[in-house]
């Protein structure tokens, strides 16, 4: 028993796939506790019995058309006409873009590669330095995490079932103070560099948005009916993917039909790979809960631990270490059940903790080894890692402070929630 | 993977029929989701298997972005440890992933076909009276197939580790 972990622990480090190190794990626990192996199949079938996961292929896929369109390049066009002119606007018209932009892509790294190329080479022209420039565009890449419609928010949502539209409420002024926060410090530190500072321009402003008109109704649409509850989640992403299937095919033209089957790949690619560890994730929960594994962590959590304070910064240590091995998609639907129960024994409400757990988890794509951002950014802008880590270094001590901002403070997440 | 035309034509139709599926499927999606919106809130009707039918559909894209997946070996990996081994060390370790994860999908196949079994003798039906297993029989088959080309990347693997091929040299 003991052996056959530490094989798995083994090759999980080594590389092997998460979904076939829980699947084995999980078969090896049915042996165990002679549960018939057909189990298993149940398990797996109940990725076609959760309507809500219907919102992850086709959110997926549109975002990963709009990251192949022109449209990241006129999103930072208007943002820039207009926050172009303070100190930092350009920096803040990174964050501003990249934290809207990744909620839609699902902060699978797309939005370094679509929206950092753009703006990376903008800032450095603008007299940002180096360093300062390469932190910016690496640490918002993920900034949309705690914003609808984003990937990691809809699949807290399956696994903990909490409502989603509360949950989208939620993360609104935890995600919009990541946000300022972040832009403070870039205002602050590039106050000196007058070089970036431009004229605001009416004339700019209205082209900008003219450029932008067939876009613009998109996040207005989606956003709107998903806050104000006229669209279900899924009912939102079928809107998305077909409008932007039709704009970018037939009305802007920006890709071309041949390229289709290759970008639905790509993005199935992606989902094909989180539902796996989803499926298989939810036949080693229901294996743990049979084991009752979450009571056991619970008596012994609660004979050690005594008190909220002390428990919600145990349990932020334990998540960072978490979010610097472990990706947010495999951290979700593993940690989630198991430590839910815990929380909630704490008094932690439960949308606050998903709050908590992907705001920790965001930090996750800025830590080594494994911090997604900081690969993509390395290999994108052709960087040594070791630069890109410490140019993060800053923004990642900004976003550790809003979480632990968040973390200690409930009402930021809760306020927006109706009881 | 191999010389044998006859099993490298099984390969590129496979991935073919792969992709026109994958495209065929989510391109459906789309516009059934999209119908049965406007359907509800337009008309205020709707196809009443449409949001069943869409629920299949979701894990049918799911097994074939999983092949996908597989077949570019892109499935989500810790991924830590990889880059700091020896080259021989790491070919042997990701020649030994690949028998492991072939294995655990002939398991999981197993264990999906005794479900899918137990649904046909059980008859089940879904969308209004139609044989439940045809729906289910993507489980099985779709982990058959994951197995199944990751022994094609384990004989790769042990082609390279041999020297008998380059590492492009796969199907």
């Amino acid at each position: 028993m003991i052996l056959f972990s530490l094989v798995l622990i083994a090759l999980a480090l080594v590389g092997a796939p998460l979904f076939a190190i829980i699947g084995a794990s999980a078969m090896w626990g049915f042996m165990q506790a002679d549960i018939p192996q057909a189990v298993m199949g149940i398990e797996l079938y109940r990725i076609a019995e959760m309507p809500i996961l219907l919102a992850i292929p086709l959110f997926t896929f549109a975002g990963y058309v709009l990251s192949e369109s022109q449209a990241p390049s006129r999103l930072v066009r208007l943002s820039n006409a207009l926050l172009g002119w303070m100190p930092g606007g350009l920096a803040v018209v990174c964050l501003a873009t990249c934290a809207l932009f990744s909620a839609f892509t699902g902060a699978s790294g797309v939005t370094i590669i679509a929206l950092g190329a753009l703006l990376y080479p903008a800032l450095i022209e603008g007299g940002y330095r180096e360093g300062f420039s390469l932190g910016v565009v690496t640490s918002s890449g993920s900034l949309g995490l705690l914003f609808a419609p984003s990937l990691p928010l809809i699949l807290y949502g399956v696994v903990s079932q909490a409502s989603i539209d509360d949950l989208f409420r939620a993360g609104v002024t935890p995600g919009i103070l990541m946000v300022v926060m972040l832009s403070i410090w870039c205002i602050w530190s590039s106050r000196k560099n007058r070089k970036a500072v431009k004229q605001f321009s009416w004339g700019e402003v209205r082209q900008a948005l003219r450029e932008a008109g067939w876009e613009i109704p998109l996040p207005i649409v989606v956003l709107g009916g998903i806050y104000s509850g006229y669209f279900a989640v899924s009912e939102a992403a079928a809107v998305t993917a077909l409008y932007v299937l039709i704009l970018y095919l037939l009305i802007r033209r920006e890709i071309k039909l041949v390229e289709m089957p290759r970008i639905m790949r790509e993005s199935m690619v992606l989902v094909g790979g989180i539902m796996m560890i989803l499926g298989v994730s939810i036949a080693s929960t229901s294996l743990m809960i049979d084991l009752e594994v979450p009571q056991k962590m619970l008596a012994a959590i609660n004979s050690h631990v005594s008190g909220q304070v002390s428990f919600l910064l145990l349990m932020l240590l334990f998540l960072l270490v978490l979010g610097a091995i472990l990706d947010i998609f495999s951290a979700l639907v593993l940690i989630v059940p198991l430590l839910l129960p815990v929380a909630q024994s704490y008094g932690i409400h439960p949308l606050h903790f998903g709050i908590i757990f992907l705001a920790t988890m965001e930090l996750g794509y800025l830590t080594p080894p494994v911090g997604l951002n900081l690969f993509i950014s390395s290999y994108r802008f052709d960087k040594p890692i070791t630069s890109v880590y410490l140019a993060t270094i800053p923004f990642f001590l900004i976003l550790l402070l809003s979480v632990l901002v968040i973390t200690f403070v409930p009402q930021l997440s809760l306020w927006l929630v109706p009881d | 993977m191999s010389k044998n035309p006859l099993i490298k034509n099984l390969g590129v139709w496979g991935q073919r029929i792969e992709n026109g599926l994958l495209v065929l499927i989510l391109t459906s999606m789309i516009l059934l989701a999209s119908t049965q919106i406007f359907l509800r809130n337009f008309l205020s009707t709707g196809f009443t298997i449409g949001d069943e039918l869409l629920r299949i559909l979701v894990l049918w894209l799911a097994m074939l972005g999983a092949l996908a997946a597989s077949r570019d070996q892109r499935h989500i990996a810790i991924d830590a440890l990889t880059r700091h081994l020896s080259p021989r060390l790491g070919m042997l370790a990701a020649l030994f992933i690949c028998v492991f994860v072939a294995v655990v999908c002939g398991f999981i196949s197993h264990a999906s076909f005794l479900f899918v079994r137990g649904a046909y003798i059980a008859n089940e039906s879904v969308l209004g009276g139609q044989p439940a297993w045809v729906f289910q029989a993507i489980l099985p088959i779709g982990f058959g197939l994951m197995s199944w080309r990751y022994l094609t990347h384990t004989a790769t693997r042990i082609r390279i580790l041999l020297g008998k091929a380059g590492p492009d040299d796969s199907v």
